[in-house]
């Protein structure tokens, strides 16, 4: 593990801020980036860029949860129950993460990257789905208030083992790859459960605190979670997401997928160079 | 569960304890990481410097935890037995997450 100097400190500051601004703009973690940056770049173990992005990801999860509570975005019931799915994915995951190769990993995460890419610019327009205001939301569903439109949005929940079942993959994936999971909820939650697209992502952000615990723990006890470098990323990112969400909305979203899809792409290759050795 | 299914899906009070905690949480372990890491670069990884390092990652580990627990316990205040049930049942699997860390860290 290499000792954190001031210019190693001030990278990694650097990358986290970029990947947690690039995260908030794209409404996804910026844990798809910083782990191939610190993994291919800087040439850390993959398990331990791995650490330091869960990490990331549990300090972006509380502090916009924590920004959100009470305003009735995250829907908690419905998040708590899927949460139970992703911790048993996470927890699953983070054990078989110190079982297998670099060279599995990185060849996983080249193929996630490649399914991310691809969700991203499948969704470059974005579509809400908005019930009857009066709609009895029932035991799962949620009511929120869209300050844009000055609509009461109701839902219900459709479709709910597939909610379970994408939530316990996205665990999976979370604590193996080091990233949220989001990517892989969110779409699955808005396409075919019922749930709109800000609630679905405020409820993902919402969840991946719980999740990416259960696998940073285990890393953390393995000895693979190094504070200092975890500490200065979790800094940037929080700068970085902070940013990103004030200054957001004045980007053009679609054509930051298209380039990030991109960049995928081309970490996607990257890591199965690598991981083919 | 009560005759009277609550047609209010949402619990001010649970979301208004749940933003405290994460708050709490995040102001905590952001002062304990960024003073840590100060003290680690100007004195060359003192232990002060580590200790702090290290309590301000156990503390944002410990939110997310912490923030689980209070679900449970509000939702038992609650008698949202379903719903306790399912927190705990989370918390149980975060549980064995650090049961898995303790078997890692002595084997190793």
């Amino acid at each position: 593990m290499p000792a954190l100097s001031v210019t190693l400190a001030l990278i990694i500051f650097a990358a986290g801020t970029i990947a947690g601004s690039l995260g908030a703009l794209l409404g996804l973690g910026g844990g798809v980036f910083l782990v191939p940056f610190l993994n291919l770049v800087m040439g850390f173990p993959f398990t331990v860029a791995a650490a330091i992005s869960l990490t990331t990801v549990i300090a972006t999860s509380s502090t916009v949860s924590a920004g959100r509570a009470g305003k009735q975005l995250i829907n908690m019931r419905l998040g708590m129950l899927l949460e139970v799915a992703t911790a048993a994915g996470s927890f699953l995951g983070g054990v078989t993460a110190q079982f297998v190769s670099q060279s599995v990993l990185q060849r996983l995460f080249g193929i996630v990257a490649v399914v991310v890419a691809l969700i991203m610019l499948s969704r470059l327009r974005r579509r809400n789905v908005i019930l009857d205001p009066n709609a009895d939301p029932g035991l799962l569903g949620g009511r929120y208030h869209e300050e844009e439109s000055g609509c009461t949005v109701t839902y219900r929940v459709k479709r709910l083992p597939l909610a379970v079942g994408a939530s316990f993959i996205a665990g999976n994936v979370s604590s193996l790859l080091g990233i949220g999971g989001g990517i892989i909820k969110v779409p699955v939650l808005n396409a075919w459960c019922g749930i709109p697209l800000r609630a679905a992502a405020a409820t993902s952000a919402f969840m991946i605190g719980v999740t990416a615990t259960a696998g940073a723990i285990i890393y953390y006890g393995r000895g693979q979670l190094e504070p200092a470098l975890a500490g200065v990323a979790c800094l940037g990112v929080q700068l970085g997401s902070w940013g990103g969400m004030k200054f957001g909305a004045a980007a053009s979203s679609k054509w930051l997928k298209i380039l990030m899809a991109g960049v995928l792409f081309i970490v996607s290759a990257m890591m199965f160079m690598r991981g083919g050795r | 569960m009560s005759g009277k299914r609550p047609t209010e899906v949402i619990s001010p009070r649970l979301e208004r304890v749940v933003g405290v905690v994460l708050r709490a949480g995040v102001i905590a372990s952001s002062v304990c990481l960024a003073v840590g890491l100060v003290l680690s670069l100007a004195t060359e990884g003192g232990a002060v410097a580590a200790w702090l390092l290290n309590i301000g990652i156990l503390v944002l580990l410990a939110t997310p935890v912490a923030r689980v627990v209070v679900s449970t316990v509000e939702y038992i205040n609650e008698r949202d037995w379903r719903f306790a049930a399912l927190t705990g049942i989370v918390l149980l699997e975060l549980i064995a997450s650090a049961m898995a860390a303790l078997v890692f860290n002595r084997k190793l």
